[in-house]
């Protein structure tokens, strides 16, 4: 556990607020009209989905937590909790679904992730910026249909459903943007 | 930065030049390297020196804003001025909203007060306008209040909570951490960064006025009322300008500079040199309002942009590594 001055929070950084520990989701450098230089910033709890907005001097000390990155492998989800094996010690670690739930859509079985672990507690799963995932519901493009630019809605693999060019075809692989969900590019193996 | 926004940004200083010397202002140069500042306890400054081969070097400091000889001028009988200038401000993170040296607009006007610059900044704005302005940068501007603002977004009176005690137990109430040695300062300003200004409208330009005046600043206070004659322009969120009804009484002078000097010893990175004869030239300082605008700011806003550096030729933070 380290003291920063809160000047130093980026987004991303896990600190300790009322003895829970949160993300930084969004910071913010405020100096109001005639006022000393301060943090806004957004925290999130990952287990309870709990949203704190709070504000610090630029030159308060918050706590941020040393977080350890731990691979380990997917298992499965029972609808409430994801599951994790440690891929070194067999370890398994649940992960409520609460705040995350979003993350089923990236998260195939068996696949190894890293899971950020900060005092026997679970607080984040890191995924890759884009992932490459194998479409597996998709209508065929109607005959005549050349407008460029046309769209339409595909299933893949983890249930996700997206927007994808209308060539794109059931069994493609295609790159999506984990953060805002989209369609990227068609992957040629 | 690309060759047209260049062109652009030279067409917006010329046109804010021209609408002030339209309006019979005087356009004034006052000095950057200043021997002394007004004592501002949010501000951190730079400090240089004069050196000389024979005699003690002089400390000499870039000045945050144009004020302090801007008012000198107004004392002496300048009448209604204004300066189109060079800022500089030390420790602020380098931001969408912050590089180091700034341009500022500033200007006084005399025998008004802050209300009525209103009016003159919407005419500003008018004349700065284009087609890619977006509507929410357009006059005419919306007014509230601190109060109304509070009342509104954080759901509890300013007014009738203006102790420090009340203010901290707000701040724990709407789960702000707060420290021991928070003062009132940063207690109200916890309060107004998390519960209120995010939440301001930002359809239309905003006037946020009457702010508490607890906050030591150089603006008049409103006769029986805890709040000062000032306001903040704010332009889809980010601070544009500011305004004063500009207080002339020389002791209150005296009481902010004993106060912000204070301030300053007590917790300055940079320590500043301050006049302390400075207030007497209020003794004849005229009855005016001023107002100073982030030129930056503003540019960036006319044109459609949120980011200063895209309308500053070579941000600090493209030239420093």
């Amino acid at each position: 556990m380290g003291q920063i001055k809160a000047g130093a929070i980026a987004k991303g950084t896990f600190l300790l607020e009322k003895d829970t520990p949160f993300i930084v989701t969004e910071r913010e450098f405020v100096s109001p009209g005639k006022g000393s230089a301060f943090v806004r910033i957004k925290l999130k709890n990952l287990k309870t989905g709990a949203v704190l907005k709070v504000t610090h001097k630029s030159q308060d000390i918050v706590e941020e937590i040393d977080v350890e990155d731990v691979v380990s492998q997917f298992l499965y989800s029972d609808g409430e909790s994801f599951h994790f094996m440690n891929v070194e010690t067999y370890e398994q670690y649940e992960i409520p679904m609460i705040s995350m739930s979003d993350m089923q859509y990236f998260l195939k079985e068996g696949d190894s992730y890293k899971v950020v672990r900060w005092d026997e507690e679970s607080l984040d799963i890191k995924l890759p910026p884009k992932m490459d995932l194998i479409v597996t519901e998709a209508e065929d493009a109607v005959k005549g249909d050349t407008v460029t630019g046309a769209t339409k809605y595909v299933k893949v693999e983890t249930g996700l459903t997206v927007k994808v060019p209308i060539f794109i075809k059931q069994g493609e692989k295609i790159r999506i943007n984990v953060e805002t969900k989209e369609y990227q590019e068609r992957i040629n193996n | 930065m690309n060759l047209d926004t260049i062109r652009q940004r030279s067409l917006l200083t010329q046109k804010t030049r021209q609408f002030f010397v339209d309006r019979g202002y005087l356009e004034v140069e006052t000095p950057l390297l200043s021997p002394q500042l007004i004592p501002e306890s949010s501000i951190e400054n730079f400090r240089t020196e004069l050196i000389s081969p024979y005699k003690e070097s002089i400390p000499l400091f870039l000045t945050p804003s144009p004020e302090i000889w801007m008012k000198v001028l107004l004392s002496r009988g300048s009448g209604d001025i204004f300066q189109l200038t060079k800022s500089f401000r030390n420790s602020e993170q380098i931001s969408p909203v912050h590089n180091p040296e700034f341009t500022m607009l500033e200007w006084y006007k005399t025998g008004i007060d802050a209300d009525k610059n209103i009016s003159i900044t919407e005419d500003l704005v008018r004349a700065l306008s284009g087609k890619e302005t977006p509507d929410s940068v357009k006059a005419p501007f919306r007014t509230m209040s601190m109060e109304e603002a509070f009342r509104e977004f954080a759901g509890f009176s300013l007014e009738e909570n203006l102790s420090e005690k009340a203010l901290a137990e707000k701040n724990r109430k709407n789960h702000i951490p707060v420290d021991d040695d928070d003062n009132w300062e940063i207690l109200f300003h916890k309060l107004f960064l998390t519960l209120v200004e995010p939440e301001l409208p930002t359809d239309r330009p905003l006037v946020l006025n009457r702010y508490p005046s607890t906050i030591k600043t150089l603006a008049a206070d409103i006769p029986d009322s805890p709040w000062a004659d000032r306001w903040e322009l704010y332009m889809n969120g980010v601070e544009i300008a500011n305004c004063y009804s500009e207080e002339c009484d020389p002791a209150k002078i005296r009481e902010y500079y004993r106060i912000e000097c204070a301030e300053k010893e007590q917790n300055s990175l940079i320590p500043v040199l301050t006049d302390p004869e400075y207030p007497d030239i209020f003794s004849t300082f005229p009855d005016c309002s001023g107002s100073a605008i982030g030129m930056d700011r503003l540019f960036a806003q006319i044109l459609g942009m949120r980011n200063i550096e895209g309308v500053i030729l070579f941000p600090l933070s493209d030239i420093v590594s």
